[in-house]
């Protein structure tokens, strides 16, 4: 008994130590094998809630400047409304081109609107965190969206907030196509610059045009296809010489996210797929 | 005892929130991060259990993975940096000193205080970053951030600690 003591006394602190070590180890593993370590990361509900205050308190000790802005803005709005009311006609294929093409994308398919509590655009992987959780609907796997693009796909859902893995992570690779010729390939971020991203794989053969805008490809559970993601700003070779690599300038400006909308395209798919069989059905057969 | 252990909390917590709320958001030349919170190390006394040293460095290590998306990672650098400390403490300790010595400037000496608490800050940081670096293998960036983040941290913390002393 008693050499069992002395042992206990001279290695128990090495059994503690390796205890610890393993259990770091194994929370480490299990959140970058996309596993439910909800309660170890800002999806849980205290971690949550404490970013949440963090978030509404940056917010209130802004709304000065912001409501600077707004009146700025409002009086330059009131001045111009009535002018514009005359040449709308001109303008709505304009500015607000698009969000109404994005909503015309999303039409049918259920959107959660969320809020964004807390995110990072200079980490080499950047995380999002939102206020809506799976009591909300949202579970992993579903695709973000805000007003002028795709953000990025849900990580890891707690019953009120949720991580979103965006664009700028080197694990996010989204399937895009151009939207003109509708060659494909998936979209990487290289980390530094957040309005920059990169798509592999392009044929030497396709006709690129510097400016043309790129979109989600349908290709996924994720997202359907014709989503905005940003426009070709330049055409590079790639490594290996065989293909292009298109510099991407997104169209989302994750600096300023805040508001955004998770989709659920997962269960969209079948009514989709369902109206696409009877547009083809209804199409007069050839005689 | 117990007030011993609520002001240790306190410091706990105070650290975390230092972390989460401040720390986390700088990003110094796009690489450098500090993480003062590894101070919390240098104020256990000589006389301290070496398990419960490193149950409070896990604990700590643990509250800063949940708020900052790393699990896992602050929790195995804090352990094993407490691990170190008490062989280290022990090592670096005046000779005739009392048994319930505290690390300060005045205890230990300048020098003698500022390489321990370096010697802290590296095996976090080093433990930290190669684990981080396990996932992405950006062994460049990695050397970067790390000593950006190292020097940064001690920075803060020596900075931090010589105003606590008035020196």
């Amino acid at each position: 008994m008693n050499a069992l003591a002395d042992w206990i006394r001279n290695w128990g602190h090495w059994i503690v130590f390796l205890l610890l070590e393993v259990t770091s180890l194994v929370l480490l593993f299990r959140f970058n094998n996309y596993q439910g370590s909800v309660w170890f990361t800002q999806a849980n509900m205290v971690s949550g809630t404490v970013l949440d205050w963090q978030s509404r308190l940056v917010a209130y000790t802004r709304l000065g400047e912001v409501n600077r802005q707004l009146t700025e803005t409002n009086l330059v709005l009131q001045s111009e409304v009535d002018i514009l009311r005359h040449r709308l006609a001109e303008y709505e294929h304009d500015s607000t081109l698009t969000e109404r093409t994005l909503a015309a994308q999303l039409a049918g398919v259920r959107r959660i609107p969320a809020r964004v509590i807390d995110n990072s655009i200079h980490d080499r992987d950047n995380y999002i965190t939102i206020d809506r959780g799976s009591a909300d609907g949202i579970h992993n796997e579903m695709g973000v969206v805000c007003g002028t693009g795709i953000v990025g796909i849900v990580y890891q859902t707690g019953r009120h907030y949720a991580i979103v893995l965006p664009v700028l992570n080197s694990r996010s690779s989204i399937s895009c196509r151009l939207k003109n010729t509708e060659y494909f390939g998936y979209m990487k971020w290289g980390g530094g610059n957040p309005l920059r991203a990169f798509i592999d794989d392009i044929p030497h053969h396709a006709k690129i045009r510097k400016g043309e805008w790129v979109e989600t490809s349908g290709f996924s559970s994720v997202f359907p296809p014709g989503i905005f993601v940003g426009k070709v700003k330049r055409v590079l070779n790639s490594d290996d010489g065989l293909s292009y690599q298109l510099e991407i300038g997104l169209s989302t400006d994750f600096a300023r996210l805040r508001d955004v909308a998770v989709i659920d395209w997962q269960s969209a798919i079948p009514v989709h797929a369902a109206q696409s069989a009877d547009s083809v059905s209804s199409t007069p057969s050839a005689p | 005892m117990i007030v011993v252990y609520l002001k240790r909390l306190l410091l706990m917590l105070g650290l975390v929130a230092l972390q989460v709320l401040v720390c986390n958001h700088i990003h110094l030349m796009g690489y450098a991060t500090p993480m003062p919170y590894v101070v919390f190390l240098a104020t256990f006394a000589l006389n301290e259990s070496r398990i419960g040293n490193m149950l409070w460095a896990f604990v700590l290590g643990l509250l800063v993975d949940m708020f900052s998306n790393t699990p896992g990672e602050a929790a195995a650098a804090m352990t094993l940096a407490a691990f170190v400390q008490w062989p280290l403490f022990h090592a670096m300790a005046p000779k005739e000193c009392v048994e319930d010595l505290v690390p300060t400037y005045q205890s230990m000496g300048r020098w003698r205080h500022v390489r321990y608490i370096s010697v802290l800050v590296f095996v976090h940081h080093a433990t930290f970053y190669l684990l981080e670096s396990f996932s992405f293998f950006h062994i460049e960036e990695t050397l970067i951030a790390f000593a950006s983040s190292l020097a940064l941290s001690l920075f803060l913390i020596l900075t931090l600690d010589s105003m606590r002393h008035g020196k």
